[in-house]
């Protein structure tokens, strides 16, 4: 195999220094001449009927340039798709959650639009509230969306192979139930955006945007303006994890001020709006059943899930196909039952979270097989290993799985932990859980879909990279740098990363589901062969060679097998330039063309390429008189293809796996009866602390991935579907309490544990 | 509802005990103390009060430093920051207990503001150098127009967010009397994270030995976050003065301290769970006491 001489390498990020030295500006930080402050009065209410704003107050308040609510916007409905566009940028006839932005102002700084906000009155009939999906579904039941006449958003129920076979065969089957809570996204930065409008009335924003795609294509049509009518610059962004990719009322309300005052307009919140009111994870209701054969093969599987996602469907369509299709990896199961639904309520609006819903329904997978493994007294280790999925594997769905390293990751997690030894002397309060999960490197959506990567050629011989995919901290700017510089024959200080901005960059379709990597990456592989394809054309008759004959390598150009007959990259680049008047751009596009679209309605065909696998081993201790659960050491055995940034990659595999440790055992947004939430604050929403981390280790299992970039696969969210099951398991092992509701808390563990005295 | 922009307020900075009690006496309700701001600033911004007068005590000297008192205890001014008691050797040495508590405070940009007299002013029941002061037999010093007094630390707290300061008083310094010959303590807080949160429950205790370091002669347990104040448990000490202390008497001592706890159902724990781990934190904090004066 080649040797690389950038890829591989754990190089220093491209944002690094700027960063640690705070010189990154978010949107937050952003000014513009004449900048107005915009705010956002909020609803006390989590249902009622908008019966009269009165805004005149607030208008006539000295240094308040505008005010609105949302008949000042089209009333035209936005969503994912186009049977669920159930939104709007404001609420006109009613409100749906605690917290719901009803009016917006603009005035000459904070203060006043603060003040402005206590002069709207809103007069409101409070209306019942749904809080949980058993609410939804209840006969009865107050509706919450009012473009839709039933609480179920959206279902779906998937048939792969043969169910009943697959349970006819097996030897033991196990049914178990298991919940879990509302959390909040978790990133650092809280929304906040700055939107001009020049004189054309075209319109620039720049917000803390994971996917400014999406929050593009749903702001343009809500708004009723084409696509170019409204440009889009990613500043920098404080994180992610998929709390990030729609349009808020934060962007509308900041467009439309911004319209009506003619001056920018920026809107930055406080971090207790987006604990109260923003995107959090769906709480879930699941039902698994598990057929397996006496040595624990899995023969078949039923499973149940209503989700509960709050006013409207944004993404949620996704999360039950998610959670359905994906039950097919990373364990062999050669039939599976689904049913999923999604229904609305009057909690705070959900997306999702790190993992999609794949992280709930492993949850749930790896707790069952964990306690079908201690009833049936397989080896935890076995029972993974021998339901793991090889390579070269179609699943029971179509799902062509090409390379998979999970037998390694296991091995490798399990020796590194030390399972063997602690199974000959188990530590009081000590145990060790196992889960391990898979994620795929990017789905194709209908509608865009492609990634696209321009190289712009400086005449210095620098490079200037552009790409369709978002920098929200992942680090994946640096990963192109890389593969821009591999690729070209370049140092990795020859590339310098451009701006993300709708003019000149063709945005990808969103910044999910470990697709960056893999499709971007692809894409600057073709971008740096397009440029070094027209810098060979140039080159080559002054070698006296053809085209193809050209080679790239250590800043260098030179004839394949003849180092010494060639130039340095600076002088190809100045022949270019100065010679042929030829000043280049490379430019390259790439999408998995040869798998399927997502298919809602049945969950079947080949979905996906580049599955990355993931065996998570954690070691815990349980304080059996607190309660309270300390994670002691983590290793993941992490096979995401060829690593082109292994430190990174570590960060990646260690911050999804460090996040879900929050969702397994600390955080949970709470609601009174009223469907107020309780703890919008970081004082009492329970987010853990690096002090909350285990110690870490990754090891890496290399394979190549035959589509992905230098053999690479996507990353960094197999660790996050792998980490609730294995804490829960590590419990259980620790001190024979299974929790299947999530959070685990001391008083649930405390109780878990009486319970099991009283036996 | 949601936090709010900072009020409009004006910012005084006297140089001395006295300017301050002036611009106090000038200002009355609409004027307030301001030390590190950690607990006052966030008040305002969700508007629970609404001073437009801030009398920062930041530039008075006299009120800051940790000394060592001729009669061998520690003063501690009011002032001095929770990252400063945090590095103190003196505390670190002859108030254990007090940097037990320090040190599980927070967060380190916090401690590097927030001060020992502010968390006790503020008085929320959760406050964590209470327990272990009270456990200390600590003092006190109050300066106000009329004069200075001294207060027990056990006697300090009236009620939630309520002291026996009035008006114009401040908080002067905080005096931990020297400590006693086989005699140790110790502070044990119960969080669900490991730091930047309050104590679900927090337990001082401080024991003092015979000559042969066998029998208890002297205790005292505090309990923080478990009733309208931070309170001292004399019934607990009880069971432990003149007796051996070994895991019946530890034992039996936690039971009671159970039983003392008045705390409130919330958010962050049941009622119950509370007292069920004053329970434990006060066993654990006792046999972590004894720990320091096997050793010492
Ligand atoms: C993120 C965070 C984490 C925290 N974690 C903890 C924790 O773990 N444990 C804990 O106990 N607390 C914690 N706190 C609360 C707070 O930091 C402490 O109570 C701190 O010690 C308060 O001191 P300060 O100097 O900031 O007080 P300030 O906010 O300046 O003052 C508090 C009150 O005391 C009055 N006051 C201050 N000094 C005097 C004086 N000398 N005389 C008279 N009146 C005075 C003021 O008028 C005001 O009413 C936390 C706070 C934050 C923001």
């Amino acid at each position: 195999m080649k040797t690389y001489s950038v890829v591989g390498k754990s190089v220093e990020r491209t944002d690094a220094r700027i960063k640690v030295t705070g010189q990154a500006y978010y949107a937050g930080d952003l000014t513009a001449p004449g900048m107005l402050h915009g705010k956002i009065l909020r609803s006390p209410l989590a249902h009622g009927r908008i019966l009269n704003i009165d805004t005149s107050k607030a208008k006539a308040l000295p240094g308040v340039m505008a005010v609105i609510t949302g008949r000042d916007f089209p009333g035209i409905p936005f969503g994912t798709r186009p049977d669920i566009r159930d939104q709007l940028p404001m609420p006109i006839t009613k409100v749906h959650h605690f917290g719901e932005g009803v009016a917006a102002v603009a005035a000459v700084d904070e203060d006043t639009a603060e003040e402005a906000l206590d002069l709207i009155k809103v007069d409101y009939e409070e209306l019942p509230v749904v809080l949980t999906a058993e609410d939804a579904l209840a006969p009865g039941a107050p509706l919450v969306n009012e473009f839709k006449n039933s609480n179920i958003a959206y279902a779906s129920d998937f048939m792969f192979g043969d169910v009943e076979k697959g349970f006819k065969e097996a030897y033991y089957i196990k049914e178990e139930k298991f919940s879990s809570q509302r959390v909040s996204v978790g990133f650092i930065e809280p929304h906040a955006c700055l939107a001009q409008v020049d004189s054309t009335g075209r319109i620039l924003l720049q917000g803390s945007k994971q996917s400014p795609y999406i929050t593009w294509r749903h702001m343009c049509r809500a708004l009723d303006i084409p696509l170019s009518k409204m440009r889009i610059v990613n500043p920098f962004v404080g994180g992610g994890f998929s709390g990030k990719h729609d349009p808020f009322d934060v962007d509308f309300a900041a467009v439309r001020l911004a319209q009506i005052t003619g001056r920018p307009v920026k809107i930055v919140l406080n971090y207790d709006e987006v604990l109260a009111a923003y995107r959090q994870r769906n709480a879930m209701d699941a039902k698994l059943r598990i057929g397996v054969k006496k040595n624990g093969e899995i023969t078949a599987l039923y499973a149940e899930n209503i989700l509960e996602g709050g006013p409207i469907s944004g993404i949620g369509p996704f999360n039950i196909y998610y959670f359905g299709a994906f039950l097919n990896i990373p364990y062999k199961i050669p039939a599976i039952e689904y049913h999923g639904k999604l229904v609305y309520s009057n909690r705070a609006p959900c997306g999702t979270v790190r993992g999609q819903e794949i992280v709930l329904a492993q949850f749930c997978i790896d707790s069952l097989l964990h306690m079908v493994g201690e009833d049936l007294g397989i080896d935890q280790v076995e029972l993974r290993a021998i339901n793991a999925v090889p390579s070269n594997w179609v699943c029971a769905n179509g799902i062509v799985v090409d390379v998979s390293g999970l037998s390694e990751c296991i091995e490798k997690a399990s020796e590194k932990i030390g399972w063997k030894e602690s199974r000959k002397e188990k530590k009081e309060g000590r145990g060790i859980g196992f889960s391990c999960a898979s994620h795929p490197s990017g789905p194709r959506l209908g509608g865009h879909f492609g990634s696209a990567v321009m190289l712009k050629l400086l005449e210095d011989g620098q490079v200037i990279i552009t790409q369709g995919a978002t920098e929200i901290g992942q680090g994946s700017n640096t990963v192109f740098c890389q593969m821009a510089a591999e690729e070209l024959g370049l140092p990795f200080e020859y590339i310098i990363q451009g701006v993300s901005d709708s003019d000149t960059t063709i945005f990808d379709s969103g910044m999910f589901g470990d697709r960056a990597t893999y499709w971007d990456g692809n894409a600057t592989i073709a971008a740096a062969r397009d440029l070094k394809k027209q810098l060979a054309e140039i080159v080559a008759p002054s070698l006296n060679a053809k085209p193809e004959e050209i080679e790239f390598e250590n800043k260098r150009v030179f004839v394949r097998g003849e180092p010494a007959r060639g130039m340095d990259w600076l002088q190809a680049v100045r022949k270019a330039y100065y010679e042929k008047g030829a000043p280049l751009y490379g430019r390259g596009n790439w999408a998995a063309l040869d798998i399927d679209i997502v298919d809602w309605k049945t969950g079947k065909g080949n979905l996906v390429h580049g599955l990355d696998f993931i065996a998570t081993a954690i070691e815990v201790a349980v304080d059996r008189e607190t309660g309270q659960v300390e994670l002691i050491k983590a290793v993941h055995g992490d096979d995401a293809g060829q690593p082109i940034n292994p430190a990174m990659l570590e960060g990646q595999v260690n911050g999804g796996s460090a996040h879900m440790s929050g969702h397994a055992l600390w955080e949970e947004s709470l609601y009174d009866e009223k469907g107020r939430v309780l703890n919008y604050s970081w004082r009492d929403y329970k987010q853990p602390t690096a002090m909350d981390a285990p110690e870490y280790h990754v090891e890496h299992i290399h394979t190549h991935d035959p589509y992905g970039p230098f053999g690479a696969k996507g990353a960094g969210e197999a660790s996050s579907c792998s980490t609730i099951a294995a804490i829960a398991n590590g419990i259980y092992d620790a001190i024979g309490v299974r929790i299947k509701e999530l959070p685990i808390t001391p008083e649930k563990i405390l109780k878990g544990l009486k319970e099991k005295e009283g036996k | 509802m949601f936090i709010r922009r900072l009020p409009k307020f004006e910012y005084h900075a006297p140089e001395s005990i006295e300017g301050a009690i002036n611009l106090k006496l000038t200002y009355g309700e609409d004027g307030r103390y301001i030390a590190g701001g950690t607990d006052l600033l966030i008040a305002m911004k969700k508007r629970e009060v609404t001073p437009h007068h801030l009398i920062s005590l930041s530039n008075i000297d006299t009120l800051k430093g940790i000394s060592m008192a001729d009669d061998g205890g520690i003063r501690i001014g009011a002032m001095t920051t929770l990252g400063e008691i945090e590095r103190s050797e003196l505390v670190k040495r002859y108030a254990t207990p007090l940097w037990d508590a320090v040190d599980v405070m927070a967060s380190t940009q916090i401690r590097h503001l927030a001060t020992i007299g502010g968390n006790l002013c503020s008085a929320v029941p959760s406050a964590d150098s209470a327990p272990p002061l009270i456990a200390l037999r600590a003092f006190l010093k109050i300066l106000g127009p009329s004069g200075e007094k001294t207060v027990p630390v056990e006697n300090f707290f009236k009620g939630p967010k309520e002291t026996v300061l009035n008006g114009e008083e401040i908080l002067t310094s905080i005096l931990i009397p020297k400590v006693d010959e086989n005699s140790g303590g110790c502070y044990r807080k119960l969080m669900r994270r490991k730091a930047m949160d309050l104590a679900i429950v927090g337990v001082a205790a401080w024991i003092k030995l015979d000559q042969e370091k066998k029998r208890c002669i002297d205790a005292r347990v505090a309990l923080g976050a478990v009733a309208p104040t931070p309170i001292r448990v004399e019934e607990v000490e009880k069971r432990l003065i003149g007796s051996i202390i070994d895991e019946t008497s530890i034992g039996e001592a936690a039971k009671i301290a159970g039983t003392q706890c008045r705390p409130i159902t919330d958010i962050r724990a049941s009622a119950e769970y509370r007292c069920s781990m004053v329970e434990v934190f006060t066993k654990r904090a006792v046999l972590g006491a004894m720990d320091r004066i096997m050793a010492g």
